[in-house]
């Protein structure tokens, strides 16, 4: 086992085993507790999830290899192994930032009076832990039938959060969601028993090492990305995103829409730069980056077409999920600005998640102080809710790729590669994207700075909820601090494989 | 040029930025907003101290690399820095004044102090990151600037700034990756990725981009209709600034970007045919304007299209004097236009008797800008005459003086139009002091200043200018320009105004098209996202991964 | 033909219902069962794969064998979740007595 890489921190392989199962353990008081002791509960659970990870991230930079664990002690292919690398140690943290903010969000104020009753119901409690538990298990595990399960706990902790209200139009969008998101699974599925059948190993590692290209594993692969896809909603497989995501409590949409969406794409990511050999990636890469070229122009052009704050938002997420896409034919190349691709593709997927996570925060506080959330009635609020808008307009300078936003950093580095690599397509749907999301967010921000016709009859919001917005909106412009050129931290344990960490 | 140890003067360059930037984000706490308009005075005081205290030719790494945050002060980016400094301290008097019964002054300070920053952050920075920072700042700010005043004109107005500053961000971020693609490492300083520009294989596609891009914010044509409609709706002290600096962002960033020793023919003859042309249209399009504030922002136009001239002789050249000279000429514009503009807002409140001094006030500035001798702006016209040169383009270098005579012939007679002249009881109205005294130093300062600037920029002496020829060579223009106006006054042709932004109005006909796309793709996705097309799509997909990935032989013909 | 053909077979065929089923299925329930049908299919084909195994000289693969479970009571929950939020639906749609036509056509 391999021992704790700082002095003071607990090992390595306890953490990650941690970051699963501490969530789980939390959601189980929380059936016997009352509500507002099971809000305060999982705020302690949250800190201490947010240790872990970050632990886990230091652990990873300290020892500059992946961190692993053994389940059991037993390596594969006998055992399940937990690993993360510089980019699971990422997510992980990115996820658990954006978690405890929108804990800190949904929170019931202190001031409130204990008769006016909890904002959130103890279900939501419950399913954000479980949504935590199930996308840590999908940044650490490596072997298929574990990611299997975790997606699919992932699913089935999501789709309730769609629907928490319990209003028709929620529980329509949480069956669509639910049923597009079992095919994607089941698809997935059947890629592994191909994967299983062909190498007779689930663990990805183990696979990628025997792995050479077979009609099965084309047919494997095949089913497991578009699985995936559909998860991650890729257009045209979108069906249900913009119901589900602009239907959901804002705290909900606010968690999907940065995080749970990223977690098939990661996966996407371990298939095609681990377990897929480079032949095949190279041939699939043009496909993804295609789709992803389309959803971000039909789906910006969506989206500049929207009455509705929350719709507007959603289909910016359908619209941004694309530029992750682009990222494949770039970071599959075999070329030195291939890694500032890849460092581009993550800094963007963190970048989102962060904006996103404001910007649903933003239009939430936005709809409970106007009382809707169509955005021709929104003329003159950057005055009543300066707060509240500044992290909207912050969130979308990211999604617009202007400095100092992490999003300028990462549409730099996916420029770069992509001009260098000569896929000068790609450049132009990144240019004409930004171009279109200035759209889609002025068109929020410029009237919100103009003046009201009418006075704006506002009900109050809680201040601090409006900061915990913007402190997030603020994390995704810090973000474009991060030095122009590829992350060696990224590049921690890459290429994938067991040989850290002693038998 | 390290970064642990700042020297005095490094401080100096770096607080001219940080110290507008550092108010303007304070101002947004309304405790603080409330001293806004007294802020906005002492925000550029390190700028005008760090021009007369930091030697040229000082520069500092700020963050070492991989950030490389680099400020350098070099003599184009001095000249304009100093003439920003100067006009953004006395504009920030005029408006303290002139906005003192406006409830929302403490709004206009935030963007009034970002504005400043990002200005004097483009005429200072030397890295392309922090460059292109500050060209967005100064960019989006200076749209508070415009549409302060919140009427319609002014939302349309800060609707077309908004899409062509977006616009012009993706042309230019799409420039600089390309340009400091050639150097290695990350960011590199700007002069550095302008040395690899010669071998670069996108050497075409970089200028063009930096073309449009920089030229879309001088406002050369077709790119300028944005400018009339923006600088026309600001507050006064707003469109003195507008008008004066902030297009000024677009000609640093030509004096920066475009190489200054490689001679690059074609580019240079297609900006200098642009800025002519452009030079003349603006003069065209504005004598039929009504209002003052919109003739001068033609006149803006105008004036842009002598700059970008000078600079397209240069490159064409390869002329590394070319861009100090086109700073000069800039410098000289900006404290002018600046003064003419703060002018409006001295006229309106003014009575007959005052009015007149302030329209000979007016047309001194106007002559200056037309370059009529012993005034700062012969110097400026004088200096250009090198890059251009004799021939033809020299010629009608010339002769867009005259133009510009005529244009501020119909400034000062629509500036005697908006004084209080047609109201009996106005009578002996006189401007507040808080409004003329700042009008009067910037007037002095710009018809004079060129002369103490002139040889230490250009390395000429005044002899030349002063000698009969060179006066004749000043006078011509100017006369002819007169002489015309004179005729024009004296017979006014039937020309019906046309409207700002001029031929902003074809692009109407885009507006149901743009319409037309939208509803397509609402449609096409109401259509994508039904149950069937959306599982077929699904399958599509995997087929379609298959496919590529197995490359059967039946598929040989198709694949490339 | 082997017993495998024979299974890999109706396991194909499994597949390409539930997929058929995906495309045409009107309203929600018919598409819970074109995934449960899906989902049969790969199940079926884990049973293919755990006695390919047997070749090697064992009695079956343990390991499919046990995904396979899990997997069923993974479908099967999925199954129930989806069921509960289609009959809530209902419930809703009764009581809003909104005239529906096509009941599920679009969910």
């Amino acid at each position: 086992m391999s021992g704790g890489a700082l002095p003071g921190l607990p090992p390595a392989d306890m953490l990650l085993v941690l970051a699963v199962i501490l969530p789980l353990f939390g959601l189980l008081p929380l059936l016997l507790l009352g509500s507002r002791l099971a809000e305060r509960l999982t705020l302690l659970v949250l800190a201490a999830g947010l240790a872990v990870a970050l632990g886990i991230g230091a652990e990873v930079a300290a020892a500059g290899q992946a961190a692993t664990a053994f389940i059991g002690g037993w390596r594969p292919p006998l055992g399940v192994g937990l690993r993360a690398d510089g980019l699971s140690a990422v997510m992980l943290v990115m996820t658990a930032v954006v978690l405890c903010a929108t804990g800190l969000y949904a929170m019931t104020g202190p001031a409130t009076p204990r008769a006016a009753g909890e904002r959130m119901p103890t279900a939501f409690w419950m399913l954000l832990l479980c949504v935590w538990s199930a996308l840590n298990l999908v940044f650490v595990a490596e072997d298929l039938f574990t990611l299997y399960v975790a997606l699919e706990l992932l699913t089935f902790a999501a789709v309730p959060l769609v629907c928490l209200d319990g209003k028709e139009g929620q529980i329509e969008a949480a069956l669509r969601y639910l049923v597009f998101a079992l095919f994607g699974s089941v698809l997935y599925l059947l890629g592994t028993v191909l994967i299983y059948a062909l190498y007779g190993t689930l663990d990805i590692i183990l696979a990628a090492r025997r792995a050479s290209v077979s009609p099965g594993l084309v047919v494997a692969l095949a089913a497991m990305t578009a699985g995936m896809m559909a998860k991650a909603a890729l257009f045209p497989l979108h069906l249900w995103l913009p119901p589900a995501h602009s239907g959901a409590p804002p705290a909900a949409s606010a968690m999907l829409s940065a995080v749970v969406i990223k977690a098939p794409i990661f996966l996407l990511v371990r298939f095609w730069l681990d377990l897929a050999p480079e032949s095949l990636a190279v041939k699939v890469g043009p496909i993804l980056a295609g789709l992803g070229a389309a959803a971000i122009l039909m789906c910006s052009l969506v989206a500049l077409a929207q009455h509705r704050l929350k719709l507007l938002i959603a289909y910016s997420t359908a619209a941004q999920i694309g530029y992750l896409f682009l990222m494949f034919p770039l970071a599959a190349a075999a070329s030195a600005w291939s890694a500032l691709a890849w460092t581009g593709g993550a800094l963007h997927l963190a970048s989102h998640a962060f904006s996103k996570a404001a910007m649903f925060m933003a239009a939430g506080l936005i709809a409970e102080a106007v009382g809707h959330d169509r955005i021709k009635g929104l003329t003159g609020l950057g005055r009543a809710l300066p707060v509240s808008v500044a992290a909207f307009g912050l969130g979308g300078l990211s999604l617009m790729g202007l400095p100092p936003a992490g999003g300028f950093v990462a549409k730099v580095m996916l420029l770069s590669a992509a001009v260098h690599l000569g896929n000068w397509w790609i450049a132009l749907v990144i240019l004409i994207g930004g171009l279109l999301a200035g759209g889609y967010v002025l068109r929020v921000v410029v009237p919100a700075l103009q003046r009201p016709a009418a006075p704006l009859a506002l009900r109050p919001v809680a201040g601090w909820r409006e900061w915990v917005a913007l402190a997030l909106a603020l994390v995704a412009v810090g973000l474009g601090f991060v030095p122009l050129e590829p992350s060696a931290y990224l590049a921690i344990g890459r290429p994938a494989s067991w040989a850290e960490g002693a038998p | 040029m390290t970064a642990g140890t700042l020297g005095g003067s490094d401080l100096l360059l770096l607080s001219a930025i940080l110290v507008p930037l550092v108010l303007g984000l304070a101002a947004l706490k309304p405790w603080v907003r409330r001293w806004g308009p007294t802020l906005a005075l002492v925000a550029p005081l390190p700028a005008l101290a760090a021009v007369l205290l930091v030697p040229v030719g000082q520069s500092v790494l700020l963050v070492p690399a991989p950030f490389r945050l680099t400020l350098a002060l070099d003599a184009p980016g001095a000249l304009l820095l100093g003439g920003a400094a100067l006009l953004w301290l006395l504009a920030g008097i005029y408006a303290r004044a002139y906005l003192k019964d406006d409830p929302e002054r403490g709004a206009f300070s935030v963007w009034w102090l970002l504005t400043m920053a990002g200005a004097f952050a483009v005429f200072l920075v030397a890295d392309v990151a922090s460059f292109y920072l500050a060209y967005a700042l100064v960019s989006f700010a200076a749209y508070g600037l415009a549409a302060h005043d919140d009427t319609a004109e002014a939302r349309r107005a800060g609707r077309v700034y908004l899409a062509l500053t977006v616009l012009g961000e993706a042309l230019l971020i799409a420039a600089f990756v390309m340009l400091a693609s050639s150097v290695s490492g990350a960011n590199p300083l700007i002069r550095d990725a302008v040395a690899g520009l010669a071998q670069s294989p996108w050497r075409g596609a970089i200028l063009g981009l930096l073309l449009v891009g920089f030229t879309m914010k001088m406002g050369l044509f077709p790119l300028h209709v944005w400018m009339p409609l923006a600088h026309a709706v600001a507050p006064v002290p707003g469109s003195a600034v507008l008008s004066g600096i902030v297009v000024k962002a677009g000609v640093i960033g030509l004096i920066r970007f475009l190489p200054a020793d490689l001679p690059l023919a074609q580019w240079g003859m297609a900006l200098l045919t642009a800025g002519l042309f452009t030079a003349f249209y603006g003069v065209a399009i504005g004598l039929t304007q009504s209002h003052p504030k919109r003739a001068l922002a033609y006149s803006t136009v105008s004036q842009m299209g002598v700059v970008a001239a000078v600079l397209g002789a240069g490159l064409a050249a390869g002329d590394a004097a070319a861009p100090s000279l086109a700073a000069f000429y800039a410098l000289n514009h900006m404290l002018l236009k600046g003064a003419m503009f703060l002018a409006v807002g001295v006229a309106m409140a003014s009575g007959p008797r005052h009015l007149r001094l302030v329209l000979i006030g007016a047309a001194v500035l106007g002559l200056s800008l037309a370059g009529l001798p012993f005034t700062g702006g012969a110097l400026a016209k004088y200096a250009v005459k090198a890059p251009v040169g004799e021939g033809g383009a020299g010629i009608l270098l010339a002769l867009s003086a005259g133009g510009t005579t005529l244009l501020m012939a119909r400034y000062v007679l629509l500036l005697a139009a908006r004084g209080k002249g047609a109201d009996p009881a106005a009578g002996e109205a006189e401007a507040p002091p808080a409004l003329l005294v700042p009008w009067a130093v910037l007037s002095g300062v710009a018809v004079l200043l060129p002369f103490a600037l002139f040889t230490p920029v250009t390395g000429l002496g005044l002899g030349g200018l002063f000698s009969l020829e060179g006066i004749i060579k000043g006078l011509w223009p100017v006369a002819l320009g007169l002489a015309v106006a004179a005729l024009l006054y004296q017979k006014p042709p039937k020309v019906s105004e046309i409207p700002a932004g001029d031929i902003l109005a074809l692009t109407q006909g885009l507006r149901p098209a743009l319409r037309g796309l939208l509803s397509a793709a609402v449609r096409l996705d109401a259509g994508l996202r039904h149950w069937s097309s959306a599982a077929l799509a699904l399958v599509l997909v995997m087929v379609a991964l298959a496919v590529a990935m197995g490359e059967p032989q039946w598929l040989q013909p198709l694949w490339p | 033909m082997s017993a495998e053909t024979l299974f890999g077979l109706a396991a194909a065929a499994l597949c390409a219902i539930g997929i058929y089923g995906l495309m045409v299925g009107r309203g929600a329930l018919a598409r819970l069962i074109a995934f449960n049908l899906l989902g049969g299919g790969v199940f079926v084909l884990f049973g293919v794969v755990a006695r390919r195994g047997a070749g090697a000289g064992f009695g079956g693969d343990p390991v499919p064998q046990a995904l396979v479970i899990t997997g069923i009571v993974v479908a099967f929950s999925a199954t129930a979740l989806g069921a509960a939020l289609v009959e809530r639906l209902a419930q809703l749609r009764a009581k809003g007595g909104a005239p529906s036509e096509e009941p599920e056509a679009d969910t």
